[in-house]
């Protein structure tokens, strides 16, 4: 009895060591990234919270004003509205549009054909170019009188073709050409082709025996079965999407008009033109619940829609 | 039963041949819509760099040239004479030379932890790393200003390296981690019992074993801050610590000794700066796709 007292005492203590070893160690190498999570999130995080309450420019200190930053943007910007409209204009058309067509590329390169490294390694090259190199490139084709894209359609017979980037109506258009060109290609593709490879063959095979054409197999094999990657992509699509500031700010700097000023860079502008940094913080805190919120609808939603095969 | 003796193999046989030829349109059609996409894709690259050799006349004229009556390979030269292009690309080198050490340490001691130690609040944090990648960058981006403002950080590389040194983002060490757990614990075990430290199983045992995963980490973070604008933007002001990003929309924008049109010498420009990167994917192309697989992506 005494014997296995001891005995279990011994081996709690060897748990309590081992414990406090992977304690210990687990700690010590998380040391690094919980510096930055507190020093540059949490920490600016909530400063940034703070922020929102109060009318800051930097040199001066912050001066408390309780909600009126809140209240400003709701009542009296116009430009805030409008900004966010535009943004979902943006993301709403030009992130389906591009996980879809990541999708088809996908599916196509799937194919067991020949010569598909190639293509694959070309639809890639876009999404390495660096996005203002591209922007530069893409002002260059659409340029409105020595474009190259509107001496074709001229040719084709469009005698008034858009303006492109200097057309209030073209310039977030141009955004998602440019965008698609660029996004098509790159790593969402690259995971479609991931997720196609884990289909099990036996449901072509099943499928073949029941007569299933291939558009039927891709109707009620692939898509399906390609659900949880859709919406991985859209998730991380919309996220990205909102956040639209590089392509605009290079190419159009918000304009023609106010027609590509894009949320973030309504925000920055009252950051860093007009050093509005409480108001812009509150801009800032309303697009992280938009971002959040419209993430976790769409968590919500997949249930309705994604297949997860085998569960 | 007699006539289902002698049809059967007839319909097979048409079924048959029905199938191959479906199947031969269906190859074609697949590498007519491949065809289609890959010329839409190789376009623009192409006119970067055929614009990049003609003369501003050439581009200017209404009629398209698809190639340069005579190349001028002079507008490159022009490009390093005109702005600092050199000093530019040198300093994003640069950042990518403290970054990517910075995240191959820091990242492999985060994704380290989070894989073979159990300790106490370790499922909060890894939650709470994967919830930073959903909040938008905004949140953080005036603070974070301030701080180095206040630190009088601004026009040095510390704001857009720091990161890298503090486990280098989520994504980076939740690729790591997926790694990492996908090595046998065994050996680390066998490690452990000839009494290496933890630290010397992570730098003998996993690290080896880990060069595919840091490859790729070193690649996406090379491409990452190539590609990087608004950072740099905002705490560089002064010409010569640009990066190439930030130094090509400069070089849009700023007056030239001439007034004529610039947009051979862009195009050079923005083809010399996407240079670095397609050499990498040249040499290294199977590490940019093993990120999505490594990532366990298969989802």
């Amino acid at each position: 009895m005494a014997t296995l007292a001891s005995r279990l005492r011994f081996s709690e203590r060897l748990t309590t060591t081992k414990q406090r070893r992977e304690n210990v160690y687990g700690y010590l190498f998380l040391t690094p990234w919980l510096i930055g999570f507190f020093g540059l999130f949490i920490g600016p995080g909530l400063f940034s919270l703070y922020l929102s309450f109060t009318k800051y420019d930097v040199l001066s200190s912050p001066v408390w004003i309780g909600l009126e930053n809140y209240i400003k943007m709701f009542s009296d910007d116009p430009l805030f509205y409008t900004s966010l409209g535009r943004t979902f204009y943006y993301a709403g058309v030009g992130v389906p549009l591009g996980v879809i067509g990541s999708m088809f590329l996908a599916i196509l390169l799937n194919a067991k054909l020949r010569g598909l490294a190639t293509y694959r390694t070309l639809f890639f090259m876009p999404s390495l170019v660096p996005i203002v190199a591209s922007v530069v490139l893409w002002k260059w084709l659409l340029h409105a009188d020595f474009g190259i894209i509107n001496q074709w359609l001229i040719d084709l017979g469009w005698s008034d073709p858009p303006g492109w980037f200097g057309d209030r109506r073209w310039a977030i258009p141009s955004l998602i050409v440019m965008g698609l060109w660029q996004g098509l290609g790159g790593t969402r593709m690259i995971i479609f082709l991931a997720g196609l490879q884990g289909i099990p063959e036996s449901l072509y095979e099943a499928a073949s025996i029941d007569g299933a054409t291939a558009l039927h197999k891709l109707r009620h094999v692939t898509i399906p079965l390609l659900t949880p990657t859709i919406f991985f992509n859209m998730v991380l699509g919309i996220i990205g999407g909102l956040q639209v500031f590089t392509a605009a700010f290079v190419a159009t700097e918000g304009g023609p008009g106010f027609a590509t000023t894009f949320y973030s860079l309504h925000l920055y502008r009252h950051a860093f033109d007009y050093w509005n940094m409480g108001y812009a913080s509150s801009l800032a805190w309303f697009f992280a619940f938009v971002i959040v919120s419209l993430t976790i609808w769409q968590l919500r939603l997949s249930r309705r829609w994604v297949f997860y095969y085998g569960s | 039963m007699a006539a289902t003796i002698e049809r059967l193999p007839n319909a097979e046989l048409r079924s048959d041949v029905y199938r191959r030829g479906r199947n031969r349109v269906q190859r074609a059609v697949t590498y007519i819509l491949l065809t289609a996409a890959a010329l839409m894709f190789a376009f623009p690259l192409f006119w970067t760099v055929s614009s990049s050799l003609q003369t501003w006349k050439e581009l200017r004229s209404f009629e398209p040239h698809l190639l340069p009556a005579i190349p001028q390979w002079g507008n490159y030269a022009m490009v390093f004479s005109s702005v600092p292009f050199a000093r530019w690309m040198a300093n994003s080198f640069l950042i990518t030379a403290i970054t990517i050490p910075g995240v191959i340490i820091t990242g492999s001691l985060t994704a380290y932890s989070f894989a073979r130690f159990n300790y106490i609040g370790k499922e909060i944090w890894f939650v709470l790393m994967l919830g930073t990648m959903m909040i938008p960058t905004q949140v953080t981006l005036i603070p974070q200003y301030v701080l180095f403002f206040n630190l009088k950080l601004i026009n040095t590389y510390v704001p857009l390296t720091i990161g890298s040194w503090l486990g280098g983002g989520a994504f980076m060490i939740f690729l790591l981690r997926q790694f990492i757990m996908s090595i046998p614990r065994d050996l680390d075990e066998a490690a452990l019992m000839d009494g290496a430290s933890p630290i010397r199983i992570l730098w003998g045992v996993l690290l080896p074993l880990m060069k595919p995963a840091l490859t790729t980490v070193a690649i996406l973070q090379f491409l990452g801050d190539w590609n990087e604008f608004f950072g740099p933007f905002i705490y560089l002001n002064k010409v010569d610590l640009f990066t190439a990003a930030v130094g090509l929309r400069f070089f849009q924008n700023i007056p030239l000794e001439t007034s004529d049109p610039r947009d051979h010498l862009l195009m050079a420009a923005a083809a010399i700066m996407t240079v670095p990167v397609i050499t990498l994917f040249a040499v290294a192309q199977r590490y940019f796709i093993q990120g999505v697989v490594l990532s366990g992506l298969k989802i």
